[in-house]
């Protein structure tokens, strides 16, 4: 394989690893704290994508703006589908199965609104109006502007989610919530609120990663789903509950659909079309042999639960 | 102190305590004894209003709790030690103690911190560890502080002394005696009679969801007859230390 291609692949697995982290970490949260595997935060991806693209139509071209617009939509669209369907479905003690339906229903119908909206507004395939620049170029690396916004964005994001969550009541209070329900409840911590707070958080999220994605390819009603699957594996890698864990399962699964594709591609013909069914595999050999993930790696007390 | 009328509360559909009343007075250390599935953990429930609750009243200093959110009660200064997952277990010592100040204003917290540490020092030097890792004893002991943290002027113990060796148990019992010297008022399931009436003042028998017999320790204690009665057939296990329903 040869060194430019090699050198591509990373820079992009780095450009994707951390969009997933960023969105993986919000699978991870809603599935320790709300307990609930959520398939609707696709959907909250795309929404924010959208959010972020009519902004940047209207003209405005601050990124910080364009991705606080995202944040803000992501968090309401988040906090309504927890208080109109997870929440009433919850006080009503239904089974997992029923929660986990309902997220594919939530996604379904933001999918389809997203669908309506970008008709009516001709909205389909377009891009954040942010024009593409090289802005470093040293033999075979090349980086982009996008490449600048969006990794470290993500790392930063990522960084303050961790300290929000291991460093401040608020994040304790989630951990507490995640570790045991029931004792948070008696000691006193307002559950509703910090779940309302965990909600906010994760849709916010969301959507920046959604602005993210939408700065280096085509915005579309389907983005999100699309990338879903890839994310669910990260967050499987880190056992659903383990944060480094899931950072670092988000960059292995972007590896593997980058620098890993591209190696067999290259050298045993396989071919390109194959990528989507890469976190299929990694899903399907991570249940199989190692269900816990990434967990007891990083077990030390700092852990969501085990 | 807190004053139960006619309480029926259970889980589900199911009722457990059968229209059950009485007294916690103030001050005191009560016991609440009674064989497996009399209803003394269902009351610590319905006290922090965990279960449900099909009809009755329960006061605190005349105030009614039946109906108000747990963290509300909580916040009246009623402190309950579950007997299962009482503690954070994935989190870290101080991280449990500072979940336990919590409820404190900001500025009593650390002081609140230090005096624990002062009484349990033990905890402190297990601060950095993952609480899951702490021995039975160690565990118990950091459950009863994330409770006394808030500075409670009640506290609801179920079975504080499950699965811990007797010289351990003692030492739980011997802690909750200090905490009664600070005017906490004491509520303490416990399946072995023996054992805590040796500390307690007072004693309730529930039988079957409700009362069976009420009186101070010594009269249960002197009157061993009376209560191996109440408590029913496993009673004579019990005194012994051991319940051969549980593993």
């Amino acid at each position: 394989m040869p060194t430019a291609l090699l050198v591509t692949s990373v820079v992009n697995t780095i450009q994707i690893g951390s969009l997933y982290a960023l969105m993986a970490l919000g699978i991870t949260l809603t599935f320790s704290v709300i307990r609930l595997p959520n398939f609707a935060h696709a959907e909250y991806v795309t929404v924010g994508a959208f959010a972020a693209l009519i902004v940047s139509l209207s003209g405005e071209v601050n990124p910080f703006v364009i991705m606080t617009a995202a944040f803000v939509v992501g968090a309401v669209v988040a906090l309504v589908s927890h208080l109109a369907v997870f929440k009433p479905l919850e006080g009503r003690n239904v089974s997992l199965y029923t929660l986990i339906l309902s997220s594919f229903a939530v996604g379904l119908i933001l999918r389809y609104i997203l669908f309506m909206m970008a008709d009516y507004f001709n909205l389909f395939d377009t891009r954040i109006r942010i024009p593409l620049q090289i802005i470093y170029r040293e033999g075979p690396l090349i980086l982009t502007n996008v490449f600048a916004w969006v990794a470290p964005t993500s790392i930063v994001l990522v960084l303050l989610l961790t300290t929000l969550l291991n460093g401040t009541p608020l994040g304790r209070e989630m951990r507490a919530l995640a570790n045991s329900p029931s004792l948070a409840r008696v000691i006193g911590i307002p559950v509703e609120r910090v779940k309302n707070y965990t909600w906010v958080l994760v849709g916010g999220l969301a959507g920046v990663a959604g602005a993210l994605w939408g700065l280096q390819t085509a915005v579309s009603p389907l983005m999100g789903w699309v990338a879903i699957l890839s994310v669910f594996a990260a967050a499987i890698l880190g056992g659903l509950s383990s944060f480094s864990g899931t950072i670092l399962g988000a960059y292995v699964v972007a590896f593997s659909e980058n620098t890993v594709m591209l190696f067999l591609n290259f050298n045993f013909g396989v071919d390109l079309a194959y990528k989507p069914a890469i976190p299929f595999f990694i899903i399907i050999v991570v249940l199989l042999i190692r269900p816990q993930g990434f967990t007891e790696l990083f077990n030390r007390g700092r852990d969501l639960q085990r | 102190m807190i004053r139960v009328e006619s309480l029926t509360a259970g889980y589900g559909k199911l009722e457990i305590l059968q229209g059950l009343s009485l007294a916690f007075a103030e001050g005191q250390f009560s016991a609440v004894l009674g064989p497996n599935g009399s209803g003394k953990s269902t009351l610590m429930k319905a006290i922090m209003g965990v279960n449900t609750i099909f009809g009755g009243s329960i006061q605190l200093k005349g105030r009614e709790l039946v109906g108000l959110r747990t963290e509300d009660i909580s916040k009246m200064g009623i402190a309950y030690v579950p007997q299962r997952e009482n503690i954070f277990s994935e989190m870290t010592v101080l991280e449990n103690l500072q979940l336990g100040v919590r409820s404190l204003p900001r500025e009593r917290r650390q002081e609140a911190l230090d005096e624990l540490l002062a009484l349990f020092p033990i905890l402190g030097r297990r601060q950095a560890q993952r609480a899951g890792l702490l021995s039975g004893g160690e565990h118990q002991m950091l459950a009863i502080a994330i409770a006394w943290l808030s500075r409670p002027s009640i506290m609801l113990l179920d079975e504080p002394s499950a699965g811990l060796a007797p010289a351990v148990a003692g030492d739980v019992f011997r802690v909750l005696q200090d905490l009664r010297r600070q005017d906490i008022t004491l509520v303490v399931v416990e399946q072995n009679a023996r054992r805590i009436l040796q500390y307690c003042d007072y004693a309730f028998v529930l039988r079957e969801g409700q009362l069976a017999f009420e009186g101070s320790a010594k009269a249960c204690l002197n009157d061993e007859e009376t209560i191996k009665g109440y408590l029913g057939v496993h009673e004579g296990a019990a005194l012994a230390g051991r319940d051969p329903t549980r593993p």
